[in-house]
Formats: C-alpha cells, structure tokens, sequence
C-alpha cells in the first residue's frame, strides 16, 4: 500500500498560514494569491521600513512553494526592479533562509539560517525586509551593487551613488501602490500596527513574538541591530561595525 | 574510452553553474533517490521473523550470520522502517507510542512533558505559529493513544505520509531544542559547525538528515525514555552490541542499528 502524497500536507500548511497572515495583517507586508485556485503561487508586498532608504516604498515579489512545502522552502523573487546585493537581476533573492540544508563543507565560517519546516512565510518576509537594509555583502547576486553599497557605507553616506538609486526605485513604486489602492505607511507608529487582541490562543503568541521587535521605544537610534530580531545570522554578515 | 567526447572543464562548468543551482541539482538527485524509496519500502513495515535478515547477507559471512542468531536469542521480531533518513526518528516514535498503548502510567508522564515541550521550544525562537501546529498534531497522537486505539490504528497513523512526517519534525525539534538547551555540554561534541545552533539547523531540523549518537541522547534525554540500540556490524565478535541511551536507564524502545539504519526490534 502506498503513503499518501506529501502533496495533501502542503495544501494543509499554506492554507493556514494564508488564512493567518490575511486575518491579522502584520506589520511591513501584505500577502494575496496570484490566482485563488492555485495555494502554491502568492502575490506579496513588502512596505519599506521607516528611517531607511526603502521608506515609503511598495515592492511586489511572487513565492512560489513546493509540494513538499513545509519540508522544502519556497522561492521569492521579486517583480518590482531591485538593486541591491543580495538580489539578482531577476529579482530572486538570495538569502540563507530560502537555501535547503544541504551539505556545503568549508562555506561554513558564516553562520546562516537555512530552511526548517518551522519556517514559514512570515518569518521569509522577515527576514526579506531585514535584508533590503542589511545587504550581506560577503556573497552577492550583484556585485556592481554589492561595490556600490559598500562605497556607500564606508564613506558614511557621502558617496551617495547607492542611496540615489534606491531612493528613486523606492519612489517609482509609489505608482503601483497607487495602482493597487494601498496607503504606505511612513513612520514607526503606522508601520508597526498592532493587531488587535485576539481570542485564539495561537494569535496571543504570535502577537508575544513580535511584539519584542517594536514595542521598547528604543528604535530611533539602533534599528539596525534590533529592528528584526529573528535575522541575527543574515544581518551579522552585512556587518555595520567593518 | 568514455572520455573522449567532452573536456573535462567543460562538463565540469556545466555541472557546477552556481551555489544555488548546484544545491537544487543536489536536492533533485535526493528527491529522485527518496522515490525510489518511497516506491519499495514502508514507513513502517509489520513485523517480520528476524530469520529474514539472514537472506541478506551472504551464507559465509559468518559475523553477520553470527550476529543475527545471537539477535534471534534475544528477540522476537523486528519491524523495517524505511531509510528515508527519518528513520531513527520514525522508529523511536511508533515503538514508543506502541508501548505506551500498554503503559497508563508513564503515558501520564509522557503526556506531561510533551505537552510542555512546545513553551520550550517557542522559547528558544521557534516561531510559534508553526510550532504549535506540529505540536497540536503531535498531540493528537498522543491522545489517540490514551483512549488506546488499536495498533493497526497507530501504524496507520505512522504510513500516513503527511501525518508521519509531522510527528517526526516535531521530535526533530525536541532534539533541537535539547540540545540548545544543553549547549555548554553538546558544544564538545559538535565539529563541523561554530556552534550548536548552527549543528541544529543543518544536521537536526530539516527533514531527512540522519541521526548520529548525540541525536539519540539529546531525544531520549529530552524525554526521558530509555532506548537500546543494537549493533549489527562488521565490528567485533558474532554477537551484537548493545548501547543503552540515555545511559544506565532502563530501555523501553528497541532498535537495530545497521549502518545508516534503525529499525524496530521487538522482544
């Protein structure tokens, strides 16, 4: 007799977290699917945080899961135009999170999260957004970006080819929110919305898991060491003390 | 000969295109591998004389034929489970739930810890969200198991590929987060990685890597339930070896361990 197909499993774990994500909105993204009969193609929008370059901006990606999703991770590129290290030119983005496990001796001396089936949209999106302002710059996708961005930070902000080409890629999405009738938040208070209390128990704990991120009032100053706190791997590679 | 078609540095660079095609080259291998599997084998088989082992080995090969003899003096049966690289996890799980089925008391307990478990490992970083899900699930097992269902019922909750593979994520956490727990002592064991997170995320969470012994002490001793694990291979005498996890506690799971295997054992 033959097991079932992980197929079934798949179906079941989207299904949840679609539902999730669309009942209590959280801070920084919206997620749709591209088509409702199809669970394994979403749209997503990431809003960019306050106080960084991506202020204001709206930036559309589509993921893509497997079958054997939660147990595989799913794909994410983008479809609004990026330029930034960690994405290459057609938009995929190239984050440890998204890589499976699989055995690769000696690139071990960076500690990076790869894919476990307790990953799940939220925590990719996470740490999608923590990466547009904490580009590693120890493996890029775009390494005329990755040049770009280094010049940028070692001159603290005056060389300022970086920062002018992704503020005018922030500002050009500002049609497309537009067009898809979405209000981007721009300061802290807008962008970190509470989500109101829940009755179920799961929607108490993932209001306690995020709500470290955002409600010590301790942002202004040090976001880019504590403004995500589920990313330390990803964003210790980007390195602001170099 | 074959060679004489293609340069070597050619094929070589087609081979390898980049870090992450190469690792879904990898991975379409595995999955080809994992049918393949999945096609000949169940998750958890019934049980079986241990007679049939001797079929696997050749006649002269007298350590093997020795060993399986001194195993048949000491058990009655075994149970395969298919070697998916879930298979320590998959074996612990039903073999213990099967016992539990007879064991009111220590099923309290059991049921105690585990429904603890999920605080420790959202604790720990786990988002809770997913978590919780493999939990509830775990859970359900558990109580079907205090209302005693049958084990025809338990063992097709374990060939429920879907299901199955929920119970063994969820125990692949509780490895993970024994060992973060215990990390001052597990780091002494870890080579290949800086730390004992890192390990966890390569070698425990994610489905289909196997179990070493430190994988085994981390679950029992997260638990608390006593496994034997007995030795078939080339090494030594014509009896099997045996290893008690955590050490000293009194074994409630068998298994027999081939290389790169565990399956059931039953006495």
């Amino acid at each position: 007799m033959m097991a079932s197909p992980p197929m079934s499993g798949s179906l079941r774990a989207l299904a949840l977290e679609l539902k999730n994500l669309q009942e209590e909105p959280v801070e920084g993204f919206r997620v749709n699917l591209v088509n409702d009969e199809n669970l394994y193609e979403w749209q997503v929008a990431i809003f960019g945080p306050p106080d960084t370059l991506y202020q204001g901006g709206y930036f559309k990606a589509v993921m893509k899961f497997p079958q054997d999703y939660p147990y595989s991770p799913p794909t994410f590129r983008f479809t609004t135009k990026m330029w930034h290290p960690n994405i290459y030119e057609n938009g995929d983005v190239c984050i440890s999170i998204l890589h499976p496990p699989v055995d690769d001796p000696q690139s071990g001396e960076l500690p990076s999260e790869r894919w476990n089936p307790t990953q799940n949209v939220r925590t990719i999106l996470m740490s999608v957004i923590s990466l547009l302002n904490e580009p590693n710059t120890y493996s890029p996708a775009n390494v005329d970006a990755s040049v770009m961005f280094r010049k940028w930070r070692e001159s603290s902000g005056k060389d300022k080819e970086y920062e002018n080409i992704i503020r005018k890629q922030t500002n050009a999405t500002k049609e497309d929110a537009e067009k898809d009738g979405v209000k981007v938040p721009t300061t802290l208070a807008d962008y970190c919305i509470k989500t109101k209390p829940k009755t179920s128990h799961s929607s108490m704990d993932m209001a306690d898991f995020y709500d470290d991120d955002y409600d010590d009032g301790d942002m202004d100053d040090e976001d880019d060491d504590d403004f995500y706190e589920d990313d330390d791997d990803d964003s210790g590679n980007g390195g602001e003390g170099s | 000969m074959a060679e004489a078609n293609s340069k070597p540095g050619e094929s070589l660079d087609k081979a390898l295109p980049s870090g992450v095609e190469y690792d879904e080259a990898i991975m379409a291998q595995q999955d080809r591998i994992q049918q393949e599997i999945a096609e000949t084998s169940q998750l958890i088989g019934d049980h079986e004389d241990l007679l049939l082992l001797s079929n696997e080995y050749s006649e002269e090969d007298n350590v093997y034929q020795g060993k399986i003899k001194d195993l048949r003096s000491k058990y009655k049966c075994f149970r395969r489970t298919r070697g998916d690289g879930n298979c320590f996890y998959r074996a612990f799980g039903f073999s213990y739930l099967e016992r539990l089925l007879d064991d009111r008391k220590d099923l309290e307990r059991f049921k105690e810890v585990a429904a603890k478990s999920k605080d420790m490992l959202v604790s720990l970083g786990f988002p809770a969200f997913t978590v919780e899900d493999f939990h509830d699930t775990f859970m359900e097992v558990v109580e079907k198991v205090e209302r005693q269902i049958p084990v025809e019922d338990l063992l097709a909750t374990f060939r429920d590929q879907g299901l199955s593979d929920y119970l063994v994520v969820y125990l692949r956490l509780l490895t993970s987060g024994y060992l973060q727990q215990n990390q001052d002592f597990f780091v002494n064991f870890i080579e290949t990685y800086a730390s004992v997170k890192e390990f966890c995320g390569h070698e425990v969470e994610p489905m289909a890597r196997e179990s070493d012994h430190i994988h085994i002490i981390a679950l029992t001793s997260c638990l608390n339930v006593g496994v034997r694990v007995e030795y078939m291979d080339r090494a030594g005498s014509e009896e099997v070896n045996h290893h008690d996890f955590p050490e000293g506690t009194e074994p409630k799971v068998f298994l027999l361990y081939r290389p790169g295997h565990y399956d059931i054992l039953y006495k």
